[in-house]
């Protein structure tokens, strides 16, 4: 493990030039360029305040930044995921050249991806010091932790699906299918709260969503600036380590024989 | 000194059916596996039995389809062998499919630096071989530009002088000799003779009977995957052509 870690890094000039070219390729011909991907979750946010703030009675202040952090991992998750589908594909040319270790094509889109979600959270952080004031420092330092977390979860998820892709190739599709429906099975646009007082029954989803619980492990500290439940840590941190190992396991099963199906 | 070493290799390719997959056949066949309906088997490889010393010259024939370039391949650590063992000391730098793997949307500068990691290289370390390059390709102000718009001859300049811009130790060669206009050609061969030259061992595919005479001292002979001899240059050269002679005049009569 630490010998195909250090070759991934002896690697570093190489996967990081490919997500350079990436974020460049994105914003092509531009005017605005990188604006782009800080316009979009914002103008998201502000219909879905104008909208939501309506039906739920919440006040923007609030419940902006609530969405924008809500958007902005979903966008991080999704990205990972739909891209650590295509991503051997999109390295074929390169795994056929070189023999590399594969793991680094997932990681291209990963940091890609993690490049995007960290502009959208500076925007929610400069929105809830701009409202509140600076937060509580303690809560805030917990997010760096919590984005380790989330690089290593979005790192797995892309290896294991990108794998799962390569092999059969319908994933993709079923996989997006999926991601819709934990689109709405996860409290990103509304508060568990809002759910709950419905259907009580919803605590169970939300409980052992690990997707829910990596937004409390972002939301709490930022937006109530509180330390995020033991619950949350612990259930991410063990989603966290179920897909690491579900990815070293692919990895270790089928990454000599992936140029076989690509 | 022995530098790699094949053992009984071979290599067999599930091939995927072209098409979509019936979701009758996926159940049916493709869950339970090694199905006939969903992919099938290739044997491009059997009973490999190799080895390649310290300043060896090997060259590669054969006819097309042969398992020449999935021989180079499995060499280079591309695929692995289905069977077999191979062991391989020292760094592997090849040339195939070289024109491929470029990122369109970037300009030639950039595609320098993005191979140039790939082969492991620094950016401290690829700043001095940048310019030469650039020189060796003779791209000029076309380096400026994205490779989108390169013609095939240009993209294979530029790939050619990128891959033979670092000193390998173990050369593997697909027939790239023939990249580029006349000029760049003959600039090419030099530059493979002094390749060549300074590894410590190369191995080579050709139909080029003549240059590999030159070139190498032993020769592998492959056919349907198979070893059909190997030895002196001379000899295994002398007698593919012969059989490929006889093969012709059968055809003519």
């Amino acid at each position: 493990m630490t010998g195909y870690l250090s070759s991934i890094w002896r690697l570093r000039h190489f996967w990081m030039a490919l997500v350079r070219i990436d974020l460049r390729k994105r914003y092509r011909g531009t005017v605005i360029g990188i604006g782009w991907s800080l316009l979009q979750p914002i103008a998201m946010t502000a219909v879905l305040c104008l909208v939501f703030s309506q039906i739920f009675g919440q006040s923007i202040r609030e419940f902006a930044p609530y969405l924008l952090t809500g958007l902005t991992f979903w966008g991080f998750i999704t990205a990972v995921v739909m891209q650590g589908c295509q991503s051997f594909f999109q390295g074929e040319s390169y795994i056929r050249q070189h023999p590399a270790p594969l793991a680094i094509y997932p990681l291209r889109a990963t940091l890609g991806a993690g490049f995007h979600f960290l502009l959208g959270f500076a925007i929610a952080l400069v929105f809830v010091w701009w409202v509140n004031g600076f937060g509580n420092l303690p809560a805030l330092v917990s997010l760096v932790p919590t984005f380790v977390l989330l690089f290593v979860i979005g790192w797995s998820l892309a290896v294991c699906l990108g794998v799962a892709n390569v092999l059969f190739q319908d994933s993709q599709h079923l996989i997006g299918i999926i991601m819709q429906m934990l689109f709405y099975l996860t409290p990103i646009l509304y508060k568990p709260e809002m759910m709950l007082d419905k259907s009580p029954h919803f605590a169970l989803i939300f409980n052992y969503n690990p997707f829910a619980m990596l937004l409390e492990l972002i939301r709490k500290p930022l937006l109530d600036g509180e330390l995020p439940s033991l619950w949350a840590i612990g259930a991410s941190s063990l989603f966290a380590l179920l897909v690491v190992c579900a990815a070293m396991l692919a990895l270790r099963c089928f990454e000599k024989r992936m140029i076989f199906y690509l | 000194m022995t530098l790699i070493k094949l053992d009984d290799v071979g290599l067999k390719f599930q091939v995927r059916r072209a098409g979509r997959i019936s979701f009758k056949d996926y159940l049916l066949h493709g869950l339970f596996r090694r199905s006939k309906k969903t992919s099938f088997e290739v044997q491009a490889l059997e009973n490999i039995n190799l080895t390649v010393e310290e300043s060896d010259r090997l060259g590669i024939i054969g006819p097309n389809g042969a398992g020449k370039s999935t021989l180079l391949k499995l060499l280079a650590g591309i695929y692995p062998p289905t069977s077999g063992r191979r062991k391989v000391v020292g760094r592997i730098s090849s040339l195939f499919d070289i024109a491929l793997g470029f990122e369109t949307d970037a300009n030639g500068w950039e595609n320098i630096m993005y191979r140039g990691y790939l082969q492991g290289e620094t950016p401290r370390s690829i700043r001095e071989k940048i310019q030469p390059i650039a020189e060796f390709s003779e791209l000029g102000d076309f380096l400026n530009m994205p490779v989108r718009y390169y013609s095939s001859g240009m993209k294979v300049r530029l790939a050619f002088s990128i891959a033979t811009a670092i000193a390998p130790e173990i050369l593997i060669v697909d027939e790239v000799l023939s990249a580029g206009d006349m000029a760049f050609q003959t600039k090419a061969r030099e530059r493979m003779k002094s390749l060549m030259s300074s590894a410590r061992a190369v191995i080579v595919v050709s139909h080029d009977m003549k240059s590999l005479e030159l070139m190498c001292d032993r020769v592998l002979w492959l056919d349907h995957g198979k070893m059909q001899s190997i030895g002196p240059a001379k000899e295994v050269i002398k007698a593919y052509t012969q059989q490929i002679n006889q093969e012709e005049k059968r055809q003519a009569a």
